[in-house]
């Protein structure tokens, strides 16, 4: 189809960032969060577009009445001090590089644009980093509260939010093939994409309690597979919303991952779930079933010993590197060779999952769990003083910050301490500039050239003011390869006529 | 590979892939400005832990997101 890296599958990440707002509780968060995201001070479009959502459609053929809600967050919810409408309430930006800003249950999050390739991606994830740091210091201006942001998934009272992954996956593939195949991938990935905690917050029937894990979100998945996203988490989510052609196309939206820090496991973490996801295409399945998947996520992350030992059905234990490594090796034999950054994922995650094995710390210049554990033993060990949960917690916590001058993640970088993937000029292009290579270029040359003339977006269509009318550009089919004539020929456009028909260029 | 607390050496620096379509064209430097941040060492590192509030962690208190 095309020759673009990862056969052009489609990618992005939403990330829910964690926002501290002096003097505000929780149950104020959507407000600040609302009003932090309206701080954004560059171009944008609105509003966004919900009529083609629909997040209670379940994957496996039938669609939900209602979707779980945490207890303790309707607390929140009820004293909530004003009413806002959803739209207020969510306060969506579209922006010029084909991204999405808003308030997200109390969280600003950034929703990358569509991305071809993962290096792509890394940079459009770390721009969203910089676009919600220059927010927070605008609305710190406009309002004198000091405001702090952290890019993690937890409170470390019981409260998560995600960062999750998009996919687009053939249709061609049966769900049921798809879960039977990833589950084991999802549940034993976090070997390297990991984020790290500090402490434990939910406790399994038996699974062992630990000062410190793998993983930030692993203490919340107590399904194996919904529709379910705020509470009652599923490692495999169902919803069945593909932004394409439904008749062609599934959206794999993975919420059993950690918002990463380091490029280096954000640039493995999709990278090789993505490989994955073009073995399964091929109907290929693993060789093993986890016996418990539940159990099995949280046992790994809280296996402070890192050999990681996993219990397949029929009894047998498999270490979570060695389930990794069934997948690489399939990955290497049908993939190999297909493009430079094909193989480069190969390479890296051979590389990591030798080095996991043997010397898992030797990883700390980028995988975020090991960098955390390595930089509070040093902490403890120049200390020298007892184990204060609370306070390694803080430490922690400092790590996920995203403001150069506080967090610990960013005096890493600043010294030179970590592995990157994308250099500082690639992430501030991406802060203006949508991925030449799929139809967010389209949508962000809109944004940014005809802001006043877009009356509504979402991720599959855009609707713009059109000869005294309206024009709906449908771009469900634009995900493929094909895209990248249309975005040559909207390179130069000057008017919204220019689009129109560089389009139906491409319909003839 | 090398350990957090220790720089990277250029000659260990990682190479990724050089991508397969044209990059972006240059930006019109709208975006924020690079922050001006002092290349911190290992004290400073273990500084910034030191200087954590103890309770920030106890008052860090959120809504449930997806």
């Amino acid at each position: 189809m095309s020759d673009l890296p990862l056969r052009n599958r489609l990618l992005g990440l939403e990330t829910e960032y964690g926002i501290l707002v002096e003097g505000k509780d929780p149950s104020h968060l959507v407000e600040e969060s609302a009003a932090l995201v309206r701080s954004y001070d560059g171009v944008y479009a609105a509003p966004w577009d919900y009529s083609l959502e629909d997040p209670r459609r379940d994957a496996r053929g039938f669609r939900v009445r209602t979707l779980a809600v945490n207890p303790v967050d309707l607390r929140y919810e009820a004293a909530r001090p004003t009413c806002m409408s959803e739209n207020e309430a969510r306060s969506d930006r579209v922006l010029p590089n084909g991204a999405r800003l808003y308030n997200d249950h109390g969280h600003p999050e950034y929703s990358t644009p569509e991305c071809a390739s993962v290096v792509d991606l890394v940079a459009h994830d770390r721009a969203g980093e910089r676009i919600v740091l220059r927010c927070a210091q605008a609305y710190q201006q406009h309002t004198g509260a000091r405001v702090t942001i952290f890019k993690n998934n937890t409170d470390y009272h019981g409260m998560s939010y995600g960062c999750h992954e998009d996919y687009l996956v053939s249709r061609e593939l049966p769900f049921t093939a798809l879960q039977t195949g990833l589950m084991p991938f999802l549940v034993t990935r976090q070997v390297f994409a990991g984020a790290g905690k500090v402490g434990v917050e939910a406790t399994g029937r038996r699974t062992p309690h630990c000062l410190f894990q793998l993983s930030q979100r692993a203490d919340f998945f107590t399904e194996e597979a919904s529709v379910d996203t705020l509470h009652r988490r599923p490692i495999l989510n169902t919803r069945d919303e593909p932004h394409a052609n439904p008749a062609l196309y599934r959206r794999l939206h993975v919420i059993a991952g950690d918002s990463n820090m380091m490029e280096y496991a954000t640039a493995l973490k999709v990278g090789t779930t993505s490989l994955v996801l073009s073995i399964l295409e091929e109907l290929w399945l693993p060789p093993f079933e986890v016996a418990e998947p539940v159990e099995a996520i949280k046992r790994i992350s809280r296996d402070e010993t890192l050999r990681w030992p996993v219990l397949m059905r029929g009894g047998a234990k498999v270490s979570a590197v060695d389930v990794q490594r069934a997948y690489l090796n399939r990955a290497i034999e049908s993939l190999s060779g297909r493009d430079d950054e094909t193989d480069w994922v190969l390479a890296e995650w051979a590389n990591t999952l030798d080095a996991l094995a043997s010397d898992p710390l030797s990883l700390a210049d980028r995988l975020d769990w090991a960098a955390k554990r390595t930089l509070l033993q040093h902490l403890l060990q120049e200390e020298g003083k007892q184990v204060d949960l609370a306070f390694l917690q803080g430490v922690e916590l400092q790590y996920h910050n995203i403001a150069p001058d506080q967090g610990l993640y960013a005096a890493l970088e600043q010294s030179d301490r970590v592995v990157r993937v994308v250099s500082d000029d690639d992430i501030e292009r991406a802060i203006t500039q949508p991925p030449p290579n799929t139809r967010a270029y389209l949508r962000g040359t809109c944004v940014a050239r005809f802001p006043q003339l877009v009356q509504s977006v979402t991720w599959s269509r855009i609707s713009l003011c059109h000869e005294g009318g309206a024009v709906i550009v449908d771009m469900s089919g634009m995900v493929d390869g094909t895209v990248a004539d249309v975005n040559k020929r909207i390179a130069d456009a000057t008017t919204i006529r220019d689009i129109v028909r560089a389009i139906e260029r491409k319909e003839q | 590979m090398t350990g957090v607390l220790n720089p990277i050496r250029a000659e260990e620096r990682l190479r990724r892939p050089t991508p397969a379509e044209p990059r972006y064209k240059d930006g019109d430097g709208d975006g924020p400005r690079r922050p001006d941040v002092q290349r911190p060492d290992v004290k400073d590192l273990l500084n910034r832990m030191r200087r954590v509030d103890p309770d920030a962690a106890r008052r860090y208190r959120q809504r449930s997101g997806e």
